[in-house]
């Protein structure tokens, strides 16, 4: 928790022989991050070179790819497929010498038709757009060729022509350009040419065709047509191809993946002509299981040790360490950068405070309802990690918007009816609706206190970090520098405190003034001192660390108002809903059913259809507003105190099975 | 105020009612500016960074998150104007 998971750097070395063992026990455990061993020289690896494969990698890699070939002509997805490991491992083996070459013939040769009539297809476009210039003119096309001694010309010209020597000319004008067609004797090529180069003539293919030129292009849609029905009917047994199989299909995608993973493994080590040396990390609770399992496997003719880490120079791979129910916030995390090994991972943190934010800003039951409704429903179409991942994070929100909505009384922009909202209304139309006017201003400091707050544990965790991961003088100087603008924004915070009463804060103006400013009669008492004081030691501390990061003093203002858009965004979606509210009900429907008439179901009809658009829209805009805001908040306003990231994943060698079964 | 107000409603002949309606009007006004001037500048402000930002995550995708954080940074100004709207509003 709050940390990545630590690791070990394993070094395995072995003699060649317990080489594909100890590869298929790597595998089978799926812990061992594999540092790769590249051929240079480093210190202690003299006379090694890259392993080659084991035997058999080169036919194993064959059928992978004729499997992905297949896959990828009926567009199977392993993503679509339900996790269902059935088949074991010898029973798939014989499937794929029986059945997969079968099916492959089968899928190739329906694949190698449709391109063929996709081609054929493509041709008979091509036609028809070479034919349709020559649909004005009234000739047939035959006549256009078969001459000894004249030359039939066609193409675009921006103006009308006249030909100096004796011809045949046929000129159309259209809308841009104007449609000619020459012929003309052959020996009289030149003044053509030149007469025509004026008129800025652009000549295209005259078709090699017989019969009306209408007729041709009718005939060549025909042809489309039918083309077309084939191509929709090689698509179809396709599709019923990649039904029957596709459990097969992808089963043997996994199988032949990992068989080529792991033959291809000794790629990524040294070896010497009888040796082989492995390097990699593995999770240090699970060191002593995978040293035991490969001492097994090898009869101990093995040699496993942790080598020392050395977190300046490794670039140690990053495993979150989460506990369950913040781990879909991982994915959040990946999409701004991984933590990297040494600094404190914040999952845990987004984990809590991302929906606390999502709910304030969109905290209504009938919202939240149908957000619960669409993280669920959607399950059945993003089948991938990270969508179910982004889905959990969608249910956890919808859930504090639930939460939330409850506290503050609201289902789809009404109020809850008997249910008054506890602490603070945020319902903006007193009245009919909502009852007791909102409570802006209280609502806004309360906002403003979370952003106080979260800052302060941004900067914080600066402090923490920095004292971790520094070393030396500077490292005192970046706790500091943390320290002087948490001080800065503490002292901006006593200042305010001690001259302004603001509700929900404390109010430090009835203390005695300690001094006056001469002039404009402003006294100053113990907290503006104070206040003052932490605002220049903080300065100081800052620019001791870097001179110009000074001119950033304002972010610290604008961050913590910042954290206002909290209330902003949750009362401009308040204030769409209750809109929608009054249109649909005050404007049309109620109107609608004092005088009842048949007009009245018309107005009916439209004030639904208002209420269903307002909704959807506002649905649409509080996933966007509340979970782009809230991420935002701890992106921009959050991380940028404390978080580098940067961290490489750790992608350990091995598969999760979904399919096949060891 | 009051005092003020109904003489000023004698020196341009309107009713009290009519100006303090008028007031909420000027509010209403000022709060309608704040949040439609403000959205303006972060449209415009988000407009270079929004396309660079797709230009940079069409080339490595590992950059959206960096490319989200740069194109959000101006909503910043909205949202203040929304904040002063909404005191304009009901403060």
């Amino acid at each position: 928790m709050l940390k990545p998971k630590r690791m070990s750097r394993l070094l395995i070395a072995a003699s060649r022989d317990q080489m594909a063992p100890v590869i298929a026990e790597l595998y089978r455990h799926n812990l061992f991050h594999i540092e790769e061993y590249v051929d240079a020289g480093a210190e202690g690896y003299e006379g090694f070179k890259i392993g080659s494969p084991l035997s058999g990698a080169s036919e194993k890699s064959a059928d992978l790819i004729r499997i992905r070939a297949m896959t990828n002509a009926v567009a199977l997805s392993a993503d679509d497929v339900d996790a269902a490991p059935s088949c074991s491992r010898d029973e798939l083996q014989t499937r794929i010498e029986k059945e997969l070459p079968v099916l492959a013939r089968e899928v190739e040769e329906l694949t190698v038709r449709r391109s063929k009539l996709d081609t054929r297809v493509k041709e008979l476009e091509q036609k028809i757009v070479e034919i349709t210039p020559f649909l004005d003119v009234p000739a047939d096309l035959n006549l256009y060729h078969g001459y000894k001694r004249f030359t039939t010309i066609a193409g675009y010209v921006s103006r009308e022509v006249i030909i100096p020597v004796p011809c045949e000319m046929h000129f159309s004008k259209g809308k841009e350009k104007n449609f000619l067609v020459v012929v003309y004797p052959t020996e009289q090529r030149a003044d053509v040419e030149k007469a025509l180069a004026e008129a800025g003539f652009q000549s295209v293919p005259v078709p090699n065709e017989s019969g009306s030129p209408k007729g041709r292009i009718e005939f060549y849609q025909g042809e489309i047509a039918t083309l077309n029905r084939e191509i929709e009917e090689i698509s179809r047994t396709l599709d019923q191809v990649k039904a029957k199989h596709a459990s097969f299909l992808v089963a043997c995608e996994e199988l032949l993946k990992a068989e080529v993973d792991q033959t291809e493994a000794p790629l990524r080590f040294a070896t010497t002509k009888q040796t082989f040396v492995a390097e990699g990390w593995v999770p240090t609770d699970q060191v002593t299981a995978v040293t035991n399992s490969l001492v097994h496997v090898a009869e101990g003719k093995i040699f496993v040790t942790v080598l020392p880490t050395d977190l300046e120079h490794d670039s140690v791979p990053v495993e979150y360490n989460n506990p369950d129910f913040a781990k879909p916030t991982q994915v959040l995390m990946d999409v701004y950068s991984r933590p990297s090994y040494t600094e404190v991972d914040p999952t845990l943190m987004i984990a809590v405070v991302f929906p606390i934010f999502f709910g304030l800003i969109l905290g209504d039951v009938g919202y939240g309802l149908i957000l619960l409704i669409m993280s669920m429903a959607l399950r059945k179409y993003l089948k991938g990690e990270a969508g179910n991942q982004l889905l959990d994070v969608l249910r956890n929100a919808s859930l504090s918007s639930i939460f939330f909505g409850i506290i503050f009384s609201e289902f789809l922009g009404f109020a809850i009816p008997g249910w008054n909202p506890v602490l603070y209304s945020r319902h903006l139309m007193s009245g009919e609706h909502g009852g007791h006017g909102p409570n802006i201003p209280e609502l806004m400091v309360l906002s403003i206190w979370i952003g106080i707050a979260h800052i302060t544990l941004g900067r914080l965790l600066g402090m923490y970090n920095h004292a971790k991961q520094d070393h030396g003088h500077h490292r005192t100087l970046a706790v500091m520098a943390n320290f002087g603008w948490l001080a800065v924004m503490w002292g901006i915070i006593l200042a305010i405190w001690s001259v302004a009463a603001v509700p929900l804060m404390p109010d430090f103006t009835g203390l005695p003034a300690l001094a006056t400013v001469p002039g404009l009669g402003l006294g100053l008492n113990l907290t503006m001192f104070i206040g003052g004081a932490l605002i220049l030691v903080g300065i100081i501390f800052i620019a001791r660390e870097s001179v110009l990061e000074v001119i950033e003093l304002p972010t610290i203002v604008s961050h913590v108002l910042s954290y206002a858009r909290i209330v902003a965004v949750g009362l401009s979606s308040v204030a769409i809903a209750m809109v929608v509210n009054f249109m649909t009900f005050d404007m049309f429907i109620n109107p609608a059913l004092e005088n009842f008439s048949i007009i009245s179901i018309v107005l009916i009809l439209i004030g639904l259809g208002i209420f269903l658009f307002g909704h959807t829209l506002n649905i649409a805009l509080g996933i966007l507003g509340g979970g782009l805001h809230s991420i935002r908040l701890h992106y921009v306003e959050f991380f940028t105190k404390f978080y580098k990231g940067g961290g490489r994943k750790y992608n350990p060698f091995g598969m999760n099975r979904r399919f096949t079964e060891e | 105020m009051a005092a003020e107000a109904v003489i000023a409603a004698v020196d341009v002949g309107m009713s009290v009612e009519q100006i303090a309606a008028s007031q909420v009007g000027m509010k209403a006004i000022g709060a309608g500016l704040a949040v439609g001037l403000t959205g303006i500048g972060t449209g415009v402000a988000e407009m270079g960074i929004g396309a660079a930002a797709v230009g940079a995550i069409a080339e490595n995708k590992d950059f959206f998150g960096l490319g989200l954080l740069f194109t959000v940074i101006p909503e910043t100004i909205v949202i203040f104007g929304l904040v002063v709207g909404l005191l304009l509003l009901f403060l």
